[in-house]
């Protein structure tokens, strides 16, 4: 017979207050919740409201709920709670404001300086079906900031841009529309640049939405050699 | 106190592209936002944008036009949208894609490379632009990253104020000042003092229990105008979607239908060919009479199950899924555990779009001088009584640059006369007080709880079918969940620093208000037209009769607001897009 309740246990850790990081355990009646992010609104609803952790469009569409749930990365909104014990921890490597939210100025500082934006040769070319068809995939990322928080090596290196940073970039480096090509390998080449990514496939293991970044990264490589 | 020339409150289509022509203004923007831009909820719109787009290539006889634009959503809602606003949509919606396209907006191609456009409910024509069924996404990616690109070319001119919260705009003699915001990371508040102010918050869905809505959509967004003196209208228009996913209410876009897929009752059957409303266009007609049809075909006992239908993709092939709805694949994996390649999915009915808000006239000016609405949020009127599908998205681009264009102008022409610090400094001091009060709040029922009844309210006796007696019990259970909440509120934790139970506490003032004044604009329309409709008043009373209902001031006072109905479109105006 399944069990009643779903249990979980939730990082909790205030930096202005608390010493030490902990986990704290809740109990949830079963027939109330489906996923995690229910999970966590039920506990933020009934038992504790000074919880944090973001939360927005709840179909795993806008990013906001990024985290380490049970031993892996995801969208709590997407991830369904198992049965036994349920673990969610913040994304890893940003400091945390509060719980399970991170200050995630550092991950969008680095998508900034990568010059996230199309900048056209003069006139107004289209685009043609076929490099469209080409960014089907990429157009996946959400920016969740789940495979730069994986990354090992983001880790080791703050000044190393990072997955997710490097899918927007390759987004721009694929579009035969971008003029600004030259500047944005001249970015990626430095001693911070891709060549710090060893290929460790952290990133697309942690990726929600199956975006691989990894792959990307490769072109980009491939785009220097 | 921080001071700049205009201030941007959401962060979505509307806001985003608002402030891209703010700054093209010369003006100093801060953008105010709940979340992150790129968390709001624009970001799951998903079947596209209509714009009539002349095809050069092409050898069809018949062709799209302007009037056609305008004529399908004059008939989608029921010959009540304003004109004027409607003229300005229809003729502006082609520079918007252009625009978006020069920004590098990665829309679906066609083999010709031409911009693909799909035919959704109640069009004409192919006229919807899309990104695959991820429309929302690509285009809010496409303008955040053009702010990015603004703000590194001139950083004084445009600032973000990500994950502040607004709890109050501030007037002066009707007249905008500015807003005072809670920055939740650290629960610091803040006057921001502007001469202008858009107000871009978006949807309220989250009143309702059953709604494909963001966690987002509280209703504060309303709520906060109507205190400031701004009046509301067509409040009693609630769209409902007529393809939710049955149990999570995620939405399951009109393009899967524009696309080619069909709805099943339990015996297999089309059943929107027996209704008369549908018979004609099927799948394709109208939001509000499909909705309404398969309400009745479960209620008749030939639902899938006592709530839902199923909504069939099974014909359509796996590489047309793939290559026009994979959004529509990875939720029902995600989130109902089948593939729609093979499985039918089982469908309901559910809140999808707020018709009514913030009352503005066609250039996006509200009540109070210097405060400008568009999107969601605010009603010109455009859609009449009943949104056509794909016209939302073209609404927050074209009054999004609108609003900032009128701020901008009013903002050039005027002489203002800002209020002195004291003003400022009491305002404050007033919402501290307020918050500190709200803190302070232990009594025994949680937000939450409130919340939750308010939701079933709204969901049992305010949905597609109404009538005066389950109107009138949802309004007394609204006043008696605002007496709760005066008197028996239960607030979380002690400072207002990361502290969400606390928003919540704030916003649900809000949702209770806007769902009141739902209710007894509902009530006071004893008639049946567009989304609403009553069992009690199942006809219309016709166009000579229409009116609208305004709300203004905390005092629930219905004035009646008679138009000039004009179903002609004003063709003399039509010319090719004018770009």
């Amino acid at each position: 017979m399944k069990e009643k309740h779903y249990k979980i246990a939730v990082f909790r850790f205030d930096p202005l207050i608390d010493t030490k990081q902990r986990f704290k355990n809740y109990t949830i009646p079963r027939n109330e919740v489906h996923t995690v992010l229910d999970a966590l609104l039920y506990i933020r609803d009934h038992y504790d409201g000074t919880l944090a952790f973001r939360a927005s469009c709840a179909q795993g569409r806008c990013g906001s709920c990024a985290m380490h749930i049970n031993g892996k990365y995801g969208l709590a909104c997407e991830t369904p709670l198992r049965a036994g014990r349920n673990v969610v921890r913040p994304l890893s490597q940003l400091p945390i404001i509060k719980d399970l939210m991170v200050d995630m100025e550092r991950f969008w500082e680095k998508y900034e300086s990568i010059k996230p934006y199309l900048v056209r040769h003069s006139g107004e070319a289209h685009q043609s079906y076929e490099n469209r068809k080409e960014m089907n995939e990429i157009i996946d990322c959400i920016l969740c900031g789940a495979c730069t928080s994986a990354c090992m090596m983001t880790g080791l290196n703050l000044d190393f841009h990072g997955p997710a940073a490097y899918v927007t970039m390759n987004k721009f480096l694929k579009d035969e529309r971008d003029a600004i090509h030259d500047q944005r390998m001249a970015l990626v080449m430095g001693e911070n640049g891709v060549f710090r990514c060893h290929s460790m496939y952290n990133c697309d293991e942690a990726c929600p939405k199956n975006v691989k970044p990894s792959e990307n990264i490769l072109e980009i490589k491939k785009n220097i050699g | 106190m921080k001071k700049y020339d205009i201030i941007i409150v959401g962060a979505g289509v509307t806001g985003l592209r608002a402030a891209i022509e703010a700054v093209k203004q010369d003006l100093h923007v801060a953008v105010i936002s709940k979340v992150h831009p790129l968390r709001s909820s624009s970001v799951v719109a998903s079947g596209g944008l209509n714009a009539v787009l002349v095809n050069k290539n092409s050898s069809e006889e018949k062709q799209d036009s302007i009037s056609e634009h305008f004529q399908d959503t004059m008939e989608c809602g029921y010959d009540a949208s304003n004109s004027e606003a409607l003229n300005i949509l229809v003729n502006k919606a082609p520079a918007k894609i252009k625009e978006l396209e020069k920004w590098g907006c990665l829309f679906s191609r066609n083999k010709d490379d031409s911009i693909a456009q799909r035919k959704m409910g109640g069009a004409s024509y192919s006229r919807t632009v899309y990104a695959s069924d991820k429309t929302g996404r690509v285009i809010m990616n496409t303008l955040y990253e053009q702010c990015i690109r603004l703000r590194q070319n001139k950083p004084d001119m445009l600032r973000f104020y990500d994950e502040w919260f607004v709890q109050k705009l501030l007037t002066y003699n009707n007249m905008t000042c500015g807003v005072i915001a809670l920055e939740l990371a650290t629960g610091k508040m803040e006057v921001f003092s502007a001469k202008a102010v858009i107000w871009a918050t978006g949807g309220s869905g989250k009143i309702y229990g059953k709604t494909s809505n963001s966690l987002n959509n509280s209703g504060w967004g309303l709520a906060l105008p109507l205190y400031a003196g701004a009046s509301l209208r067509d409040m009693e228009y609630i769209q409902f979607h007529p393809t939710q996913l049955s149990g999570t209410h995620i939405m399951i876009t009109e393009a899967a239908r524009g696309e080619g897929a069909v709805l099943l009752n339990r015996k297999g059957e089309r059943f929107l060919e027996s209704y008369s409303d549908t018979n004609s266009k099927k799948e394709l007609s109208p939001q509000d009479a499909i909705s309404r049809n398969i309400r009745r075909e479960i209620l008749a006992g030939r639902g899938v199950n006592a709530t839902c239908v199923h909504l069939d993709l099974t014909g359509l092939g796996s590489r047309k899924i793939k290559n026009k709805l994979p959004g529509v694949r990875e939720l029902c994996k995600t989130f109902a555990d089948l593939d729609p390649v093979r499985q039918k999915i089982p469908v309901t009915t559910g809140q999808h779009y707020t018709i009514g808000g913030i009352n503005t006239d066609e250039k996006s000016q509200t009540d109070i001088d210097g405060l400008f609405a568009a999107g969601e949020c605010a009603c010109n009127g455009v859609h009449g009584v009943n949104r056509m599908e794909g016209n939302s998205l073209t609404e927050t681009l074209v009054f999004g640059e609108i609003a900032a264009k009128q701020a901008a102008s009013y903002i050039k022409q005027k002489h203002h006369k800002l209020p002195n610090t004291l003003f400022f400094k009491n305002a404050f001091s007033e919402e501290k007080n307020r918050v500190k009060t709200l803190l302070k709040k232990n009594g025994k029922v949680k937000p939450a709880e409130i919340k939750l009844r308010m939701n079933r309210a709204m969901d049992e006796f305010v949905g597609i079918y109404r009538d005066g007696m389950g109107l009138v019990e949802a309004a007394q259970i609204i006043k008696e969940l605002k007496d709760i909440y005066q008197n028996d509120l239960q607030v979380s934790g002690m400072e207002a620093r990361a502290n969400y139970g606390l928003i919540d506490a704030i916003e649900l003032k809000g949702s209770l208000d806007i769902a009141e004044i739902i209710i007894h604009s509902a009530l006071k329309r004893n008639e049946s037209r567009g989304v609403h409709f009553r069992n009690d008043f199942p006809t219309s009373k016709g166009r000579a009769k229409y009116s609208h209902i305004r709300y203004k001031k905390n005092k629930i006072k219905i004035r009646h607001i008679p138009i000039k109905v004009n179903v002609k479109p004003l063709l003399a105006l039509f010319g090719e897009a004018k770009t």
